[in-house]
């Protein structure tokens, strides 16, 4: 018989807040309120659910009974904050898998949102220094498609998804033209920034989308499912852009380019392109849906370290913008 | 037969001075200090004066004759304080069309070692080493620093894997043996986790992102260019493979302290130190050097390629660490399980 601890699994908890003795967790599809005890339990029971230690372990760091244990679990399965194992579908459909991506989306997209990097900036904290760091960053990553968009399209094998990926391509390869057309409107010179050399994050964002295209072209298309939600519509860029001209003095002819990137981006309707690739895909087992929705989440993470990286470079003074390559007749 | 020429002579031309991009000038009262790796040149007197006038000259753009005309100077004594600071490092002639002339492996060598020596000093007072000896550092930070050391390690299959498919002729034996010698390492890590954890949760656990960033760097690395791939990961071996007595107490005063203020990650501990001799009986602080010996002579751009890869090495390591440091302390789960239909 499976112990208890494999038979339960921890659902993600995307943010955590708290008042006056209770704990708010917010989950993709609820917020599940615990009061201070039980929230110490429950994070117990996470912390024990991965170990070696046994039901006894548990119930003395609970001070529960160990006969109450379970039924303990049990309760906060029916909270939503565990599941069991055997309840995961062993297999659903492109479409299935797709309304369940759809329905997390909003929550990965706000976990990778939640660097403080971006309320620094729209709150006055930042500078014109880091909206420039974060501009050449986005330039490299726009370029770097042209290692990984191609890439995919070689390592589809279906036909239909081949040919939706290779279109994706075609729309997108040269559009870090938009970037370096803001950064000359900010004073650099082309070879500066075609020359220059990105963070190790924004190089780490490329190869993993390469990792995944080699890996299974669903696992790519999840990554740029997330990559394509953050452009779904004006609402969620407008006040970065426009709140940054206005506090950091960026000029007006450098935030055009990028808005007619985003605006192309949502005139080619992008971000329907991971259903419609879906559509052409049958059957997904449980283990190549898990391994997709991982590529996905990790894609998540991704982009959370790379504003971490962009936030922790370019705000030393001392260091060059942009990054030159090295040369060791000059360095 | 390609003829080689020594690193310093790599650049024909004597007349156009660059003050290496790298350094750093500070001065007061008379006396200029220029840093440079891990050198310092001091100029007093005269020799600062002097060095402060031609200064802004420095763009290795200008002629010495039009330099010493512009700041009413001698030409010859301009050369002459431009020619000690070459020898010692923080000037460099810049080319006049060379492009075709040779380094050759052990002159590379030297020239690798000076550069990583520099650029792994920010990973050696990384912030986290600090919090881990004293005690500060939170127990997911503590343990993700263990499952982090894992799949690095682990990824040996990846990029060793990837190199010894790749290499070229003079490289592959070095790279197959590397690769056969290290590929069960990640069992030694994997032998102190699992005191702590059920072996199949170590298995499915998930790299962070940041240590994802630098295994990919070196399968990407690896697929391209298999010499450029080992001066990166040569990089690597040096904060592992250092042979010198006083790195060697450090690295036991520092698992000492871990001990001290984590008890439960003793058998982590031990095992990472298994790893370690494991590591120095197989002798590879001497393989890259015997990587150099073997290659042929190197062209300006190979040399720019590898000591490049180098460098992002030294920042992939520094993200590696930030990324145990940052992430774990704002994202406490440990470890970190992949995804599944239901746990979204």
């Amino acid at each position: 018989m499976a112990s208890l601890a494999s038979q339960y699994r921890t659902k993600r908890v995307y943010e955590i807040t708290g008042s006056e003795g209770r704990r708010q967790l917010r989950l993709s599809d609820r917020v599940v309120e615990l009061g201070e005890r039980e929230f110490d339990w429950y994070q117990k029971v996470e912390a024990w659910l991965p170990s070696l230690r046994g039901v006894a372990d548990l119930s003395r760091e609970l001070g529960m009974d160990e006969a109450k244990v379970p039924r303990f679990i049990d309760a906060l399965e029916k909270s939503g904050l565990l599941y069991r194992v055997d309840d995961a579908p062993k297999t659903m459909t492109g479409l299935e898998f797709h309304a369940r991506f759809s329905a997390v989306l909003d929550s990965w997209l706000s976990q990778a949102f939640a660097h403080p990097f971006w309320e620094r900036m729209m709150s006055g904290r930042g500078s014109a220094r880091l909206f420039t760091g974060w501009l050449i960053e986005l330039y490299h990553y726009t370029k770097n498609a042209n290692r990984h968009m191609p890439l995919s399209c070689a390592h589809a094998h279906e036909k239909p998804i081949k040919q939706l990926r290779a279109k994706h391509y075609a729309e997108e390869w040269n559009h870090y033209h938009y970037f370096m057309k803001s950064l000359k409107n900010l004073g650099f010179t082309e070879s500066q920034i075609a020359e220059s050399v990105p963070l190790p994050m924004t190089l780490a964002l490329s190869n993993f989308m390469r990792q995944a295209a080699r890996q299974d072209i669903l696992a790519y298309s999840i990554c740029s499912a997330v990559l394509e939600g953050t452009t779904v519509n004006r609402k969620t860029y407008n006040p970065y852009y426009d709140k940054s001209a206005e506090l950091y003095g960026i000029p007006k002819e450098a935030i055009a380019p990028i808005y007619q990137h985003l605006d192309l981006d949502v005139q080619y309707q992008h971000s329907d392109l991971f259903r419609d690739i879906l559509e052409h895909v049958p059957e997904i087992p449980a283990q190549r849906a898990s391994e997709i929705l991982d590529y996905g989440h990790q894609l998540v993470e991704h982009i959370w370290q790379w504003t971490e990286n962009i936030e922790k470079y370019y705000q030393v003074e001392s260091n060059p913008v942009p990054r030159p390559q090295f040369d060791f007749a000059r360095d | 037969m390609p003829t080689t020429t020594r690193a310093a002579e790599f650049r024909t031309s004597k007349d156009l001075p660059l003050l290496r991009r790298t350094t750093t000038v500070a001065g007061t009262n008379g006396q200029v200090v220029i840093r440079h790796l891990n050198e310092e040149v001091v100029l007093e007197n005269e020799a600062a004066h002097l060095f402060n006038k031609l200064r802004p000259e420095l763009s290795g753009a200008s002629a010495i004759a039009s330099i010493a005309e512009k700041v009413a100077e001698r030409p010859a004594r301009v050369r002459a304080l431009l020619e000690q600071l070459e020898k010692a490092g923080v000037v460099s002639f810049q080319a006049g069309g060379n492009e075709g002339a040779l380094m050759s492996g052990m002159e590379f060598y030297e020239l690798h070692r000076r550069h990583c020596n520099a650029w792994l000093e920010d990973i050696y007072v990384h912030p986290l080493w600090e919090k881990i000896t004293t005690g500060k550092a939170t127990r997911a930070q503590v343990l993700g620093f263990a499952f982090e050391k894992y799949h690095y390690i682990e990824a040996a299959f990846e990029h060793m894997g990837t190199a010894a498919a790749n290499a070229t002729p003079e490289m592959m034996p070095h790279l197959a043996r590397h690769f056969i010698e290290e590929y069960t390492h990640g069992d030694i890590y994997r032998k102190g986790l699992r005191t702590l954890f059920p072996d199949d949760v170590i298995l499915r656990s998930q790299p962070l992102p940041s240590t994802r960033a630098l295994v990919n760097y070196l399968n990407e690395t690896a697929q391209r260019n298999s010499f450029a791939y080992y001066s990166g990961n040569e990089l690597l071996q040096m904060t592992e493979n250092t042979g010198d007595q006083s790195a060697a107490d450090a690295v036991n005063d520092f698992y000492d302290a871990m001990r001290k203020h984590y008890p439960y990650t003793d058998k982590l501990i031990d095992s990472f130190i298994a790893h370690t001799r494991a590591d120095q009986a197989l002798e590879h602080q001497d393989a890259f050097r015997l990587m150099c010996k073997s290659v042929p002579p190197l062209t300006r751009r190979e040399v720019n390629d590898a000591l490049n890869v180098a460098r992002n090495m030294a920042e992939h390591l520094l993200l590696f660490l930030d990324g145990i440091d940052t992430f774990y302390a704002k994202f406490a789960t440990v470890p970190r399980l992949p995804c599944d239909p239901l746990s979204e």
